[in-house]
């Protein structure tokens, strides 16, 4: 029953289309919880209109109507502000919407994946796995995958950790403990940030090209990925939702680097006022850059056979490419790309010992 | 040559000296050896990767060298190098290794890894895993006293064709000469052109020199194959002669292994230094040229370029000699992008050559050079060694390029002034 | 009670077995033995051998391309984690602490955390690379990847323990280095000294025949 709700290329269209109503979806409880905040200030304000000598020195102190800058003979960013207003809303919003829902959302994810495998399965190749292969990743490729993929997966961890280590582990492991991890998590995650924006830079300069929009996406999309409709879509080296995927985390990197460095390197004469909407949009943009990672984690692993294999070995199965990448399968075996499994075991020196195989092999190369 | 495994691990053990024991201890297996190598770059696998060639040699040093392998063998836990490895190790060991000491000169840690080869083949060849084409040519050079099989009758036949064509006398024997002559096999077979080209040129030069019947091979196969006994054995012979015949200097020939074996290995083979001095045939042309006894007229506009022979310029450190004389003789000499010490090997030195089982692999390696002469576009190649000559020739036909060989003291000859010009 | 074994005996333990284990590492080297060379050299063994060892920090044209992954990353790791562990400032006052006496001038605190991030990039990359390279991985023992895991934990307690306000966090980093210690003359993490020697005998032997190695 499953097969039929749920098409073979389901699996591919994961890679990315999905997540874009995953996005809307984020979109969407954003816009009605800075709403609601709206809302809520508002209640406050019409909830003193009680006359008190006292009352206008303290709104002129707290600032509700809006930050006035005094004069002091303090030299630095802010030092002018008595008291800044927007720090109470941003506190609130960590811990009453931010951290809960985010967490919601994470949970809520992981439960998705874990239907959907249990639903769906592993996505098999029809065929089979053959005995021919494709070249489809250097190692130069999968070094800087794996590179930053270790290095998100370190700050997504400490910056989690930041996150909801009151909630969660404080209650866990004590705080005394926590305070530790917390400042452990801190300073390991301001140290790798930059190694990240390295990395984010080394992916974008090596896959743009393959990543820019071609004219079969538009079919792709028309047909949803394959998610509504019979058949495979065919696609070329990367599909519509891995190109969505890429630009996706791409601006979403941005945004993380740029708001990770604002925080990071407080010395700019950042306002608080800057600090606060620079994490909140770090939380926001990280958040969602680890959902997208969750599902390309899913599809990568457990999720579909014979993923796996072009990013360890850098060689993936014809029959996969055939079934996922039919354009860019068809264009390497008109230029004779196919390499004998027996080549590949070759080339990675899995023979056994130091016996070398009969010389025909070694001419297979050619 | 029979198996006998057990001595040849004690032989492995034994060659195991403070140089391979820091090198051993200095390798980080960063893979950058591989990339130095003919035999990697042109089939990648992994397996002909240089360090990986010492396997069996770097487990023995494991096992009696270090604290974690002598704990493992003392539990048990370590396997010990058996037979089967010995077996499986053979090829990597001879045929996919010229010993041209590339990944010598690359190792970050400077490891000198041809070196290492050359001891570990002691081992392997007293165990007794060593190509048969390799075993016959050293047996050959024991008993007939070249590993072509070339004996003194063949030489004079040679000699014989080289009076007549040159109308010069060839001095045998001749007690007292200055320089004694060596030959390579080959050239005494395939290149007497060669032969011809030296007496031209010393009898132009008026050097005083002679070839001695009892020792006028130069070539040793005991050092290809890895036997310290025969590769002696083959020196001292030379010596010997040398030293009866009172020679001041003996020349080595334009053969690779051959100025090797007598340079440098020999006074180590036979335990104590030469009376005499040994030069290699271009050395001699240089300062044969330098001090003005070598006059030489015109020169040729062929665009050519020189494949150093590995074991005379990189391990053997003749690399000036060749240049200057080119620059005499040839003006449209252009180099390789990798020359000199860094030039790429021909892919059948170290024996390989000799060993009928690795000429596939060896034909294959070959591309390395036809990329070089590709990006160069020169279609004469001059050279210095019999070896690579023949092992060139071979590769250029197997190719089905239009290119030409060409011996560098032939070329030479080529341009003497000749005395009725004179 | 713990604390105080890592920060005094342990620590002493650690140090005494890394000294004694590279002294000991050198003395099997030597003890080999090397036979003299005998054949009339062509310029001096000891100006190659000087020559050699600092020649090699220079990758040779062709490799410098076919292996600059290699190499980059390799440079990015050694050039990092030398200015790290000489002279961050944490480091050179506990050098002149618990060994030296004196200390030195260390780096400001932005130039060793960017030689840390140097250090880390370099290092991950070299270990991807060991991992991934057919080449690399064929070689690889599981001495290689204990070294590199070593060495990287130790790197990572230390950025863990940046805000320097928590003991414990000291400890783990100085605990995991103490390991490194040990673990030291028995690996081929030994390279940080033997190169020496392996540079030192190529170059002597190159420089005799006349050849710039």
């Amino acid at each position: 029953m499953g097969r039929v709700l749920f098409p073979q290329n389901v699996a591919d269209a994961m890679k990315g289309g999905w997540l874009f109503l995953l996005c809307v979806l984020m979109l969407l409880l954003l816009v009605t919880s800075t709403a609601a905040i709206g809302a809520e200030t508002a209640e406050q304000a019409q909830a003193i209109p009680v006359p008190n000598p006292s009352a206008d020195l303290w709104r002129e102190v707290r600032q509700r109507d809006g930050i006035v800058v005094g004069k002091t003979q303090v030299a630095g960013v802010d030092s002018g502000a008595l008291i800044n207003p927007y720090g109470e809303t941003w506190r609130n919003f960590r811990m009453q919407q931010l951290i809960p829902y985010s967490g919601y959302l994470l949970v809520g994810m992981l439960l998705l994946l874990l239907l959907f495998f249990a639903i769906r399965g592993k996505v098999k190749v029809n065929a089979g796995m053959s005995d021919k292969k494709l070249f489809r990743y250097s190692l130069y490729e999968r070094m800087i995958h794996w590179f930053i993929a270790s290095v998100f997966l370190f700050l997504a961890l400490t910056g989690l950790i930041l996150l909801f280590g009151r909630s969660l582990l404080i209650p866990w492991v004590g705080q005394e403990l926590f305070s530790l991890l917390a400042s452990a998590s801190k300073e390991g995650h301001n140290l790798f940030g930059p190694v990240f924006v390295v990395a984010l830079l080394l992916i974008f300069i090596r896959f743009v090209r393959r990543n820019i929009y071609q004219r079969g996406d538009l079919t792709w999309l028309l047909k949803g990925g394959g998610i509504i409709g019979k058949g495979h879509v065919p696609s070329n080296f990367f599909n519509m939702g891995e190109k969505s995927m890429f630009w996706l985390l791409v601006l979403l990197g941005i945004v993380i680097i740029g708001s990770g460095l604002i925080l990071v390197f407080p010395l700019f004469g950042q306002t608080r006022v800057t600090m606060e909407l620079a994490h909140l949009s770090h939380a926001i943009t990280t958040l969602l850059m680890i959902l997208v990672i969750m599902g390309h984690i899913y599809i990568g692993s457990v999720g579909m056979e014979g993923a796996l294999d072009g990013m360890t070995t850098g060689y993936c199965d014809l029959n996969w490419a055939r079934e996922h990448h039919a354009q860019w399968a068809e264009r390497c075996e008109q230029e004779g790309q196919v390499v004998s499994e027996a080549e590949v075991s070759r080339l990675r020196g899995e023979s056994s010992g130091g016996h070398i195989p009969p010389a025909g092999a070694q001419e297979s190369g050619q | 040559m029979e198996h006998d495994f057990a001595k040849g691990v004690e032989e492995l053990g034994r060659q195991i000296d403070s140089r391979i024991a820091s090198y051993f201890s200095s390798c980080v297996h960063c893979g950058l050896c591989a990339e130095a190598c003919l035999f990697y770059t042109e089939t990648g696998d992994p397996r002909y990767t240089p360090i990986y060639k010492l396997e069996p040699m770097r487990r023995l040093w494991k096992e009696q060298h270090t604290f974690w392998g002598k704990f493992a063998v003392k539990l048990g836990l370590s396997k010990p190098l058996t037979e089967q490895d010995f077996a499986d190790w053979e090829e990597l060991v001879y045929d996919s290794c010229t010993m041209c000491g590339r990944c010598s000169m690359v190792c970050p840690v400077g490891n000198d890894i041809a070196y290492m080869i050359r001891k570990e083949r002691e081992g392997f060849s007293t165990a007794g895993y060593s190509p048969v084409g390799m075993q016959e040519a050293t047996h050959r050079a024991l008993t007939i006293g070249s590993p072509m099989g070339v004996t003194l009758k063949t030489l004079k036949a040679a000699l014989a064709h080289v009076e007549k064509d040159t109308g010069l006398k060839i001095p045998m024997d001749q007690q007292g000469a200055d320089y004694m002559t060596l030959f390579s096999s080959m050239e005494i077979v395939n290149f007497p052109e060669y032969i011809e080209s030296v007496a031209r040129i010393f009898d132009a030069a008026g050097v005083s020199w002679t070839i001695s019947s009892e020792a006028f091979e130069a070539t040793n196969s005991g050092i290809q194959i890895g036997s310290h006994e025969a590769a002696g054995e083959l020196v001292s012979r030379v010596v010997n002669a040398a030293e009866s015949l009172g020679v001041k200097f003996v020349i080595s020939p334009e053969c690779g292994h051959a100025y090797s074996a007598i340079r440098w290995e020999g006074p180590n083979l036979i335990g104590r230094p030469y009376k005499f001095e040994i030069i290699h045939i271009l050395e001699l042309l240089d300062q044969l040229q330098k001090d003005g006894r070598l006059q030489l007229s015109g020169h040729t506009d062929t665009p050519l370029t020189f494949h150093d022979p590995c074991q005379i310029v990189r391990r053997g450190g003749v690399v000036g000699p060749p240049r200057d004389l080119l620059g005499k003789v040839a003006s449209g000499f252009v180099e390789m992008a990798d020359h000199g010490t860094m030039n790429w090997c021909c892919g059948g030195g170290g024996g390989v050559s000799a060993n009928e089982r690795a000429e596939e692999l060896r034909l294959k390696v070959f591309d390395r050079k036809r990329k070089q002469l590709e990006e160069l576009g020169v279609k004469t190649m001059v050279t210095a060694c019999a070896n690579c000559r023949i092992v060139l020739e071979e590769g250029i036909e197997d190719r089905e390029m239009d290119v030409e060989v060409i011996g560098l003291t032939e070329l030479v000859a080529e341009y003497l002034t000749t005395k009725s010009a004179q | 009670m713990i604390g105080q074994l890592i920060d005094g005996p342990l620590w002493y333990f650690s140090l005494a077995v890394f000294c004694l284990g590279v002294l000991f590492r050198f003395f099997t080297i030597l003890r080999a033995g090397l036979k003299p060379d005998l054949a009339i050299p062509r310029a001096g063994g000891a100006a190659g051998a000087l020559r050699n060892l600092f020649t090699r920090f220079v990758p040779r044209r062709d490799v410098a391309t076919r292996g600059r992954l290699t190499l980059v990353a390799g440079y990015l790791f050694h050039l990092g984690l030398f200015a790290l562990l000489f002279f961050a400032r944490p480091h050179v006052d506990f050098y002149a602490e618990r060994i030296t006496g004196f200390d030195w001038p260390a780096l400001p605190y932005w130039a060793f955390i960017i030689s840390a991030e140097i250090a880390f990039i370099g290092l991950l990359l070299l270990w991807l690379h060991r991992l991934l390279h057919p080449v690399t991985r064929l070689l690889s023992t599981a001495d290689d990847h204990i070294g590199t895991g070593l060495v990287f934990l130790v790197m990572l307690t230390g950025c863990l323990a940046l805000a320097q306000s928590f003991e414990p966090l000291r400890l783990l980093h100085l605990f995991l280095a103490e390991l490194l210690l040990i673990y030291f003359p028995f690996s081929s993490l030994m390279h940080t000294f033997t190169f020496v020697f392996s540079r030192g005998y190529t170059g002597a032997i190159m420089g005799r025949k006349g050849v710039n190695a």
